[in-house]
């Protein structure tokens, strides 16, 4: 079953408000007052002076459990909200394996789910290792994947998703096992839409309508899957798309609002996809979760057309 | 239900109703008045992110909080519906 073996996570110490990026991003004061009044985001972390590479490697930076034991990573996944992440040639993914002696991995980035590609990026990981142990031993020990996520706000688009979120630059480093006995992954529900699609923004007002319960029917479908329900679940660990969306996701489950991980919100914004790894470790860090809590992971990534996903485990 | 039967101060709740179906013509630029029995979706277009430019509106002219928190937008189905919610879940800002 995967399993998560380690999380690292990145968030820079510089935090920009909200208000400092109105002028370069053209927000009007009644889009700065909704992103701070409704939307929960005061400021966003930036790490100007570091490349996409330096935000990954920071992060791995973290990943004690990788030392010694990068002979066994087979795999390594960049989760990765913009299919484009730096001007060509650059290829953050590539130096990072080389630096981190990963050279040998099969590395490859997983995008065109947007914002959901981290949670993709995890159930990939685990059926490719799956496979792997159910051949014959290579005798290097249970392999392992590697994923990474975190990019640079370097474009608009990468900086503020219309009235809805403001981007924040950070990263997070996981290491995965096939079957490893820490959080481990009891089901994943995802739900890919290219009905949303449009050029013209002709979907958007039917997103929006949609959006809430789309996320609320794969909650549950995961939920089912793993044959539980959501008096099980500890905590939600949620995207950090903004606090109404996830407020009035609360009314609509019927879920306590104090049991969905939001602290990161209002200090980081939607870090990509590595909004799910930092607020599994604030669970952590604040004593949330406990050995045998069962907590569920969801993200949408909206962006040529959308995808609803959620991942439940056990800690 | 009616203002008086969900406990509500009446007089706030029409200036709340004034102050919404006022921004609600500006916001979707419309030239026919904004009724309290007109549907915020299907009649009126109203997406999210415009409601909530709404609801900014109205706390800026009446100079109120309002509990967004405990909206269920789902049953917002009318001006009406929401000028009663917020009547009944505002506080002073």
């Amino acid at each position: 079953m995967t399993a998560l073996e380690a999380v690292s996570v990145y968030l820079p110490q510089t935090r920009v408000p909200i208000e400092s990026l109105a002028g370069p991003l053209g927000l009007t004061d009644m889009q700065v007052k909704l992103f701070r009044r409704f939307h929960g985001l005061r400021e966003v972390g930036r790490d100007p002076d570091a490349s996409a590479y330096d935000l990954l490697m920071k992060a791995a930076a973290g990943l004690d459990a990788l030392r010694g034991r990068e002979h066994r990573v087979r795999y390594v996944l960049y989760a990765r909200t913009m299919p484009v992440a730096g001007p060509y040639p650059v290829n953050p993914l590539h130096e990072v394996c080389r630096a981190l002696g990963l050279g040998h991995a099969l590395a490859f980035t997983v995008t065109h789910q947007s914002c959901a590609s981290g949670l993709l990026a995890i159930d990939m990981a685990g059926r490719l290792l799956a496979a792997d142990e159910a051949g014959p031993s290579d005798g290097q020990g249970a392999p392992l994947a590697l994923i990474l996520s975190g990019e640079k706000a370097f474009t608009r688009e990468a900086q503020v998703f219309a009235d809805t979120t403001v981007f924040g630059e950070g990263a997070a480093a996981c290491l995965v096992s096939a079957f490893g006995a820490r959080d481990r992954m009891l089901a994943y529900a995802s739900s890919v839409r290219g009905d949303f699609d449009s050029d013209t923004g002709a979907n958007d007002a039917r997103l929006q309508r949609e959006y809430r319960p789309s996320l609320a029917e794969v909650m549950r479908r995961a939920l089912d899957e793993a044959g539980l329900t959501l008096d099980d679940i500890r905590v939600v660990l949620p995207h950090n798309v903004n606090l109404v969306t996830w407020q009035r996701m609360c009314v609509l489950l019927e879920f306590p609002r104090d049991r969905v991980v939001l602290d990161n919100i209002a200090t980081s914004g939607h870090v990509f996809c590595a909004d799910m790894f930092a607020n599994y470790r604030t669970a952590c860090e604040r004593g949330l979760l406990q050995p045998g809590d069962r907590y569920l992971a969801a993200a949408v990534g909206a962006g040529g057309g959308a995808t609803f996903a959620a991942m439940v485990f056990e800690h | 239900m009616t203002a008086q039967e969900a406990g509500l101060d009446g007089e706030f709740r029409q200036q709340v109703l004034d102050t919404m179906t006022t921004v609600l013509a500006r916001l979707l630029d419309r030239s026919e008045p904004v009724t309290e029995d007109m549907r915020l979706a299907e009649e009126l277009g109203l997406s999210s992110t415009f409601g909530l430019e709404l609801l900014l509106e109205v706390e800026d002219q009446l100079m109120i909080l309002i509990d967004v928190e405990v909206m269920d937008a789902d049953q917002m189905k009318t001006v009406g519906d929401l000028a009663t919610f917020v009547a009944g879940h505002s506080r002073p800002g």
